[in-house]
């Protein structure tokens, strides 16, 4: 279940849902801490759920915001699409503090949003769910022929590669040359 | 969806999830494809030991790598005669052949006309080298039907050979096969009669490792002159002094100088344990100490097997004479093991624990 519900986020600084409580609630009150996306739609998420991702733990970990603080400070993710960060953020909150189960059959069909959120969760370090996305990807081509495979990731040709090469190298030259030049005139 | 678009950690992860089969007929995508594969599953090619080209029938080939959970298969290939095909390139530097793919669900599925084996199986090889490399090893598997093999270069043959009738008809044509073809790495070799014995300068003896499953006796006929590494023997009937003199003849270094692992099972009767040992002058470890157990990666690796040979754990062994190697030898019930360490008598004893 997710933390923003459809509906209830809106762009920063309404006031954002809140993360369900969990049914073994600890002692302690959990932190939350507040994530937003291209959109500015804005995710409380629990310190908990937010241990998925090596990148975002490394930066709370030593934070120690208040409520208010946390709240203000939102964790901007400007390239990552809002529908995207709100996938990212349902499965830290479904697998919060459970070990992860060997597949997840939750991930999108659509191949452009599943390469996505691939993109999204290895910005996020968050291992698991870079497994599950990528083992789904691999599945997408088993059984394919070459051209089917390069159909659907996109492979360049040789040819492709060859002239994108060449076109790089007659640009890095284009600026070298104008480099030189400029050094040339600030000389005189 | 733009595979280059992701990092190279995430290309790694996804060409990870793909089995190894996959992985070979992504690679015909592109070149940058293949050198980010072949970058990043090094380690992957390094485990896999061999590529099994398994016969079918006569026309089928079945292409697989071999592993402990089963096999993956590459692809299954066969002779057409006649019909039009559609294509498929394999490129082999500048050579391409073609290939009918017969369904675009599987396109590992392949066809091919007869007049083309030769050239088409010799593509496929190279296409292996080339992105396997050679460290492994192919392994193509002939049999009485099919006794073709292509010309390449690291290229290694094994012989299932069985026969259920007329004893003299089957040695001939098991000598037939092997004098046609190079040496072998494997014979797998079931119901050879008892009462035929091969020359002792058949090819048969030559081979890496055998597999011989037989009713009657025929110890030490078909292992007597045996030269190779590893042999499995299976038999209703063995006489003990055939076993007695096998040991003897390593012991005192007049055969099996390359032996290293052999088992003999016998089905209708145990081994006359203290008879064997006590005639092989055996050693014994001390039997406070947990002896080292013997085992070794089999030449054939047959997927339906475990890759190594069965463990032997035992506290006794022989010592060679020649050179004071040490072999263990375990009897338990109807099997003898014997395997011969890398290890001098010392050496041996000083990895007891």
């Amino acid at each position: 279940m997710s933390s923003t519900e459809q509906g209830t986020s809106s762009a920063a600084p309404a006031e954002p849902t809140t993360a369900p409580e969990s049914a073994a609630a600890p002692e302690v009150p959990e932190s939350f801490y507040y994530v937003h996306g291209k959109d500015k739609v804005v995710h409380k998420v629990s310190a908990g759920a937010l241990q998925h991702s090596a990148l975002i733990h490394g930066m709370i970990s030593n934070l120690g915001y208040t409520e208010e603080q946390a709240k203000a400070n939102p964790f901007p993710f400007e390239n990552i699409d809002g529908d995207i960060l709100q996938m990212v953020v349902d499965w830290c909150n479904q697998h919060k503090g459970k070990p992860t189960p060997p597949e997840d059959t939750n991930l999108p069909k659509q191949k452009e949003k599943l390469f996505d959120l691939v993109l999204a969760v290895n910005y996020l370090e968050i291992k698991e769910l870079l497994t599950y996305c990528c083992k789904q990807v691999a599945m997408m081509v088993k059984g394919k022929s070459p051209e089917e495979i390069r159909e659907i990731w996109m492979i360049p040709t040789d040819a492709e590669d060859e002239a994108a090469e060449k076109e790089a190298k007659k640009r890095a030259g284009k600026e070298a040359a104008g480099e030189t030049a400029a050094a040339a005139g600030d000389a005189k | 969806m733009k595979l280059f678009k992701a990092p190279y950690v995430v290309q790694k992860e996804i060409l990870d999830n793909m089995q190894t089969s996959d992985l070979f007929w992504l690679s015909f995508v592109s070149k940058k494809i293949k050198n980010v594969i072949k970058s990043s599953q090094a380690t992957r090619f390094k485990s896999i030991r061999s590529i099994v080209y398994d016969y079918v029938d006569q026309d089928q080939r079945i292409i697989y790598i071999p592993s402990e959970s089963g096999r993956d298969v590459i692809m299954v290939t066969f002779v057409i005669y006649k019909g039009k095909e559609n294509h498929f390139l394999l490129n082999k530097y500048d050579k391409k052949i073609d290939f009918k793919c017969l369904s675009c669900d599987c396109p590992s599925i392949m066809s091919f006309n007869f007049c083309n084996k030769e050239s088409v199986y010799k593509s496929i090889h190279y296409n292996f080298l080339d992105f396997f490399g050679d460290c492994v090893e192919y392994q193509w598997i002939i049999n009485r039907y099919t006794s073709f093999f292509p010309q390449v270069k690291k290229l290694s043959l094994v012989l299932d050979f069985w026969r259920y009738e007329d004893n003299k008809a089957a040695k001939q044509e098991l000598e037939n096969v092997l004098s046609s073809s190079p040496l072998m790495t494997h014979i797998k070799l079931s119901y050879l009669g008892s009462a035929e014995t091969l020359s002792p300068e058949s090819k048969f003896y030559k081979a890496g490792s055998v597999e011989i499953r037989q009713g009657n006796h025929i110890f030490p006929a078909n292992l007597r002159h045996f030269q190779g590494r590893q042999a499995l023997l299976r038999c209703n009937i063995c006489e003990t002094l055939h076993l007695i003199e096998l040991i003897n003849r390593w012991k005192y270094g007049q055969a099996f100088q390359k032996l290293e692992y052999l088992k003999i099972i016998i089905d209708s009767h145990n081994v006359p344990e203290n008879q064997v040992l006590n005639s092989i002058g055996i050693k014994y470890i001390d039997a406070t100490k947990k002896p080292p157990a013997h085992t070794l990666p089999k030449l054939y690796f047959d997927f339906r097997l475990k890759p190594n040979t069965d463990p032997i754990i035992s506290h006794s062994y022989v010592v060679r004479k020649t050179d004071n190697r040490v072999a263990s030898v375990s009897i338990h019930r109807n099997e003898l093991s014997f395997g011969v360490w890398d290890k001098t008598e010392e050496e041996f004893l000083s990895i007891v624990e």
